[in-house]
């Protein structure tokens, strides 16, 4: 995959929002290294609403062991990334 | 979402927790109904009184999922108050059902709750019909996973006498024997049909089926479950269908205390027939076969019917004069609803929400009983405003999905159907026969400031005349002189220096109504005499007419008159301004019957609900 900045920057900035949204924390900043125990109140039942709240934003869906075994931030970042621009 | 913002900040913590209630019981996104779910929490711990709906103390409801109830529990706690109850949720640990409803000790025992809402999935069930199985082996699998639902059920009940409400099984998503499947005795899906048809002919009165399995297949099974979030983490139904799911079981809770609503009062034009009887005329409306707008009104309308079959009282509200109201009842034969259908008729042109106060009390049922149903945004805002404990259905645009939008809220779901049920309608429509109607005030005033409206005033335009002929040649309610006029005629209210035309545009927080009034006249000697004057009935109520009065008296001052002339000419559909000109201040002209005069010194403007915009086409620039 080629790097791009622009769409990651425009990527990362929606999907930071989704997080804003989701977890109710309107000044929640995301890096490309955030993980759950990273961010207050991303617990397995948030992960849930944030990761459909995702595939509405991005128009993707994601699979079952992608749901299951994210990293961090980064690694749903190219995800989408990968996925909304096919 | 930001008048509950408001009302949060200024403290109104009461109001806050309606407005609450009113969002969560039209709200369908899953993800806006858990931004509600925090504004209830958020309410709730700044003031747990507030969440009294009724009096009393808290109904105590306890949720038992075969699932992870988690994410259930907090939608479930805020569909259950959006439907008229305030309770005291207590959610099991999951995937213990059998041991928490048959231990005297257990911690939903030891609860003591009043109502049971137990909510297995397919995963709960224990038996299914072996491979091969016999048409009899698999009735007998029928029998063993209905005992066992009836004996947990029972069991807590005789142990702490609450009533269960309980989920029956919606149909999986696979189907291996696919549709050979309907006569194999062992096919799965034939099976959970089997065991919901048992559940519900089996279930004593405590126990009552919310019917998970219809609602499911409404939505779409391979929507309404998510694999993928069963895998990771057990949850029984996918986001996009939580809101329904926990509605679902809502109002079968609310419908086992009264909560459900008894009466639909429903909007005439547009709403159960396509058109403005008071513009279009009885037989220009859209009601029956051969059109699709037609046959969608007529489907509304047979919904209502059903619905007045089974004991849900029908009303109707309207702007109107009566006698236009009542007249497609008695002669289009494409009507399913007639005027006997109906415990009320008003049809008039107070604010709606005065008109269902006085059903109400007509009827003798309470506000929260009842669901408005208008296709006018600004009509169920204002009923909203006025009345918020009366439902208002959030009507789609397309007349086709009435049926459904009425249906999908859910609002008169019942546990049971009586015979007294199957009369109501008619015990109802006696003793509405009965009542005389009194009228009621309301902040009406407040209404109108709260629809920010905002009006352009323009002379005749070019770009405006199409409209303007228009509304001239098909306007009958608001239209003083119904003088039907060519374009030709119209363009020298445009042209001719002794002649002044002027059209209002309204809009509104809900949207742009367009060119909705036009008036022209012309100069005779000092007097200007208003040859037209006409507003469509869209917008009744609102204050154009004031605005607009005073745009006349300036256009006559600048033409250099010292007086205006108004004119009524009755017909048999403008009785709604008979009464235009004196409720201005006009004076009658002596012997002369429908003319009225107003000298300028003695005009008074009107200070009308309206902000008015720039101009688009210089009003003002001939001064």
């Amino acid at each position: 995959m080629e790097w791009n900045p622009m769409s990651d920057g425009a990527a990362m900035e929606k999907l930071t929002q989704v997080f804003r949204d989701v977890l109710d924390e309107p000044d929640l900043r995301l890096a490309r290294d955030t993980t759950a125990a990273d961010v207050d109140g991303w617990d397995s039942l948030a992960h849930i609403q944030l990761m459909v709240a995702v595939e509405r934003a991005f128009g993707i869906k994601l699979t079952t062991g992608e749901i299951a075994n994210l990293a961090d931030v980064g690694e749903l970042l190219d995800l989408v990334v990968a996925r909304s621009g096919s | 979402m930001e008048i509950l913002k408001t009302l949060v900040e200024r403290g109104d913590l009461g109001p806050a927790r309606a407005r609450l209630r009113t969002l969560a019981r039209s709200e369908t996104d899953y993800l806006r109904f858990a931004t509600l779910c925090r504004w209830h929490d958020r309410l709730t711990a700044r003031d747990p009184a507030s969440g009294e709906p009724g009096a009393g103390d808290p109904l105590r409801v306890a949720l038992l999922g075969g699932a992870s109830m988690d994410l259930v529990e907090k939608p479930l706690r805020l569909a259950l108050e959006a439907a008229g109850l305030a309770t005291d949720l207590f959610r099991a640990d999951y995937g213990v059902i059998a041991r928490e409803m048959l231990d005297p000790d257990s911690a939903t025992a030891r609860f003591r709750p009043e109502v049971a809402v137990v909510a297995p999935t397919v995963f709960d069930v224990s038996t299914w019909p072996a491979v091969g199985s016999s048409p009899e082996e698999a009735a007998e699998a029928v029998e063993r996973v209905v005992d066992e639902w009836l004996r947990l059920a029972g069991s807590l009940h005789d142990r702490v006498g609450c009533d269960v409400v309980l989920n029956n099984f919606h149909p999986l998503p696979t189907r291996p024997l696919g549709s050979a499947g309907t006569r194999i005795p062992w096919d799965r899906n034939r099976f959970l049909r089997e065991v919901n048809h048992a559940l519900a002919a089996r279930a004593p009165a405590y126990v009552h089926i919310n019917d998970v399995a219809t609602l499911a297949s409404l939505h779409g099974v391979l929507r309404w479950f998510d694999h993928r979030f069963w895998y990771h983490a057990k949850q029984p139904v996918s986001l996009e269908c939580m809101v329904p799911y926990v509605r679902s079981m809502a109002q079968v809770v609310g419908a086992l205390r009264g909560k459900s609503a008894k009466c639909v009062v429903v909007d005439l034009d547009n709403t159960l027939w396509g058109g403005v009887v008071g513009d279009d005329g009885v037989e220009g409306l859209r009601i029956g076969e051969g059109d699709a707008v037609a046959e969608s009104h007529k489907a509304f309308q047979s919904y209502l019917k059903e619905l007045g079959d089974r004991g849900v009282i029908l009303a109707v509200c309207s702007k109107n004069e009566e006698a236009n109201a009542l007249e497609p009842f008695d002669v289009l034969p494409d009507m399913v609803l007639r005027r006997a259908d109906f415990a009320a008729f008003r049809a008039n042109w107070s604010p709606k929400s005065e008109n269902i106060v006085e059903i109400a009390r007509q009827l003798n049922i309470g506000l929260d009983s009842i669901v408005f149903v208008d296709d006018n945004p600004a009509e169920r805002a204002e009923v909203r405003r006025a009345i918020p404990d009366v439902r208002v259905v959030e009507l789609p645009d397309d007349p086709a999905d009435y049926p459904l939008a009425l249906d999908a809220t859910g609002w008169f779901e019942t546990v049971a159907l009586s015979d007294e049920d199957r009369v109501r309608g008619r015990l109802y429509r006696e003793n509405a026969q009965r009542e005389a109607l009194k009228s009621e005030t309301l902040d009406y005033e407040g209404y109108l400031e709260s629809l920010d409206q905002i009006a352009t005033v323009g002379v005749f335009d070019e770009t405006s005349m199409e409209r303007i002929t228009q509304l001239t040649n098909k306007t009958n309610q608001f239209n003083l002189t119904t003088r039907r006029l060519t374009r030709t005629e119209l363009e020298r209210y445009r042209t001719d220096p002794g002649k002044l035309g002027l059209h209002v545009r309204l809009a509104d927080r809900f949207g742009d109504n367009g060119l909705i009034s036009v008036a022209a006249g012309h100069l005779d000697g000092d007097t200007f005499v208003v040859d037209l004057w006409l507003m469509s009935c869209r917008v009744f109520g609102r204050g154009v007419e004031h605005l607009m009065a005073n745009r006349i008296a300036e256009g006559a001052a600048r033409l250099g008159a010292a007086r205006i002339r108004g004119l009524y000419r009755p017909t048999a559909k403008n009785g709604l301004v008979a009464e235009l000109y004196p409720s201005l201040g006009f004076a009658a002209v002596e012997g002369a019957v429908g003319e009225w005069v107003i000298d300028l010194d003695d005009y008074r403007p009107f200070q009308p609900a309206i902000r008015v915009a720039e101009p688009a086409n210089g009003v003002e620039s001939d001064e």
